[in-house]
């Protein structure tokens, strides 16, 4: 793997952060316990994605994935999908709100041109149309 | 679609600074799967996490990534190195 060539893809933040909508994307493997779990059988990745909702209970989260250790995961989904911590940030009044939907993936792929120009874009897509963030968290592994 | 602005938090600066992320957070020494920190340590994950968000509203350079220590987070770890070819 090489230093990308593309363009950096720099969208301006011009908004007040606690007037603001958070959402969190992550590669960590994070789905519901009744969602189907990413397909760690496939050797290639599982491309998908699943949604979840603001207000999530936190204990019905899980990881699939089984290129990282998510054992500290599995005991506080938080280290990987903040959701908890992003609620209390929203008490706080640092940020305005949680947006109306946040997004886990399975950050492990060795078909790179399919994630990068399919399931990439589907998760832009879906955070700048359902989820309404003006803002979003990358987290991985 | 008119953009979305993204912050990073990466344990694995030198792997994901090779995507240039417009805006990346690397919390100094945190091994892989510890991206907000430890399990429980709510005061660390918070202020990771406001550390992050904060990065939206400073001048940083697309591209790079911020390096922050906690020194809360205890035992420190190497990130994965980037294979040279």
């Amino acid at each position: 793997m090489t230093i990308s060539r593309k363009c950096v893809p720099f969208t301006p933040f011009e908004r007040e952060l606690a007037k603001s909508t958070i959402a969190i994307v992550t590669a960590g493997g994070v789905h519901l316990k009744d969602q189907e779990p990413f397909n760690i059988a496939d050797e290639l990745g599982d491309l998908s994605y699943r949604e979840i909702a603001p207000d999530v209970d936190s204990a019905n989260l899980m990881v699939t994935h089984h290129h990282y250790d998510h054992a500290d995961a599995d005991q506080d989904i938080n280290v990987v999908f903040p959701i908890d911590v992003l609620r209390d940030l929203q008490s706080e009044g640092f940020i305005g709100s949680l947006a109306s939907q946040h997004i886990g993936y399975m950050g492990y792929t060795q078909q790179l041109k399919a994630m990068y120009e399919g399931t990439a874009r589907e998760i832009a897509n879906d955070i700048d149309k359902a989820s309404r963030a003006d803002a979003v968290i990358l987290t991985g592994g | 679609m008119k953009g979305v602005p993204t912050v990073l938090i990466t344990v694995s600066p030198e792997v994901s600074g090779q995507m240039r992320p417009p805006r990346a957070l690397y919390p100094k020494g945190f091994k892989i799967g510890n991206s907000l920190g430890r399990p429980g340590m709510r005061d660390l994950q918070k202020k990771v996490m406001r550390d992050a968000l904060s990065l939206l509203t400073q001048n940083t350079r697309p591209g790079d990534y911020i390096t922050i220590e906690y020194p809360e987070y205890g035992e420190q770890y190497e990130p994965p190195r980037v294979k040279k070819l």
